[in-house]
């Protein structure tokens, strides 16, 4: 083994060292990080567009000014406030 | 103290506002006012939010919606028309949710929601008070003067800064966590640096200028807030119910001004007796008023013979307000 390949072998070693301890450790937090950030931007949007589900919100004159920002998750959010909760939630 | 005596010892001032209740002249006060500062080569804008305002009457131009409109040299006025602010900041909203998406047309429930949000109540005073914000924050002008609508419902907008605030710092608070959150999922996923939130950033316009806004409306140095006032008790008792509630909003109050004055040398005339008796009532108030308001009682202007319109008149208004108190 040449000391280019050693050192490439510890290279990718090292990588994979890197990525199965992030998929230990690291993973799980990540997805419950970006889990509790999609359920706040959720949250978010109910208490500035609450009146796209008939909650009325003030002021409406700021709201319109956000409205851009969440067009494209307007619809996953009407589909998670108004769906119907059952067992498999808690799983999810 | 005379109301000239006031502007003379506080350069400094720039926003001028006049309140009191409906009727009692505050149209005519702030137009001679500003009259007075564009004579002195000031340049002056005064404004109105009031959808019945009346400075199209007393101007005799037609100014509603139509921007700030020059009157005489120095001297703008300008009606905020809400309905038309509303419908322009609806088409902002609209064009630049096609910009950011390519979209050809604005998704029909996107677009509902767009025109239900316009019939909400207080979309009007909110659209209002965007558009005083946009006034006051620039800079192009010497004086502003605000011809406010009457008492109860200035009071409103004055509270409003205050409730935004509120409900702008609880939901940028929200916003700041789940950027906290972002963070982390960008580090654990080694990612250099998460994307700019955009909505936190036009959070934090949003309250950069309602604070602007209000802390220029509470400004004891910049801005100057005159009551107007009669000698009448009703109208008295409820000047001094008023300015106790705007003291507690920190609104800067410099002054009472007189307004409707009977001339008294009238009663050395031979005059029916109505108008005696209109005079002996008016002085017992006009003693009310100088043992309440002391020697902030800046200027005292009479009754004039006729309708106050048109440059003429209120240059004569302008003359009584600033030669001191009569």
């Amino acid at each position: 083994m040449t000391e280019e390949e050693k050192a490439n072998f510890l290279k990718r070693f090292g990588h994979s060292a890197k990525e199965f301890l992030y998929g230990m450790a690291g993973h799980d937090m990540t997805r419950f990080a970006l889990k509790t950030r999609g359920s706040m931007e959720h949250l978010f949007i109910l208490i500035t567009m609450g009146d796209l589900l008939g909650i009325p919100i003030l002021p409406p004159y700021y709201s319109l000014r956000l409205l851009p920002y969440v067009v494209p998750q307007i619809s996953t959010w009407k589909r998670r406030m108004l769906r119907e909760r059952d067992l498999t939630d808690a799983l999810a | 103290m005379s109301l000239t005596k006031v502007f003379a010892e506080h350069p400094n001032r720039r926003y001028i506002e006049f309140g009191g209740k409906g009727g009692l002249g505050k149209t005519t006060f702030s137009a001679a006012t500003a009259y007075w500062l564009a004579k002195r080569d000031h340049k002056v804008l005064v404004f109105s939010v009031d959808p019945q305002a009346s400075l199209s009457d007393i101007f005799e131009r037609d100014i509603f919606g139509k921007g700030a409109v020059e009157i005489m040299p120095n001297l703008y006025a300008q009606e905020i028309n809400a309905d038309q602010h509303i419908k322009e900041y609806q088409n902002e909203i609209r064009q630049k949710i096609l910009d950011m998406y390519g979209f050809d047309e604005i998704p029909e429930e996107i677009e509902n929601y767009i025109q239900a949000a316009a019939a909400e109540p207080a979309m009007e005073e909110s659209a209002i008070f965007d558009a005083v914000v946009d006034i006051v924050v620039g800079e192009e002008y010497d004086y502003y003067i605000y011809d406010l609508v009457p008492l109860g419902h200035a009071l409103y907008y004055l509270s409003m800064a205050s409730v935004y605030d509120e409900w702008i710092d609880k939901i940028t608070a929200l916003r700041e966590e789940m950027e906290e959150y972002s963070q982390v999922a960008a580090l654990l996923e080694r990612k250099d640096e998460s994307e700019e939130d955009q909505i936190l950033a036009e959070l934090l316009d949003i309250k950069q200028r309602i604070n602007t806004s209000s802390s220029i409306l509470t400004d004891r140095e910049k801005t100057a807030f005159f009551f107007v006032i009669t000698p009448e008790e009703m109208i008295i008792l409820d000047t001094l119910k008023a300015a106790k509630l705007f003291s507690k909003f920190d609104v800067p109050i410099a002054g009472y001004i007189v307004n409707r004055v009977i001339p008294a040398e009238l009663a050395q005339q031979d005059i029916p007796d109505y108008l005696k008796n209109r005079i002996e009532m008016q002085d017992h108030y006009i003693e009310k008023i100088g043992e309440t308001f002391g020697d902030e009682v800046l200027a005292s202007v009479q009754e004039f013979d006729r309708d106050i319109t048109g440059l003429e008149m209120i240059g004569k208004v302008a003359d009584t307000l600033f030669g001191g108190v009569a």
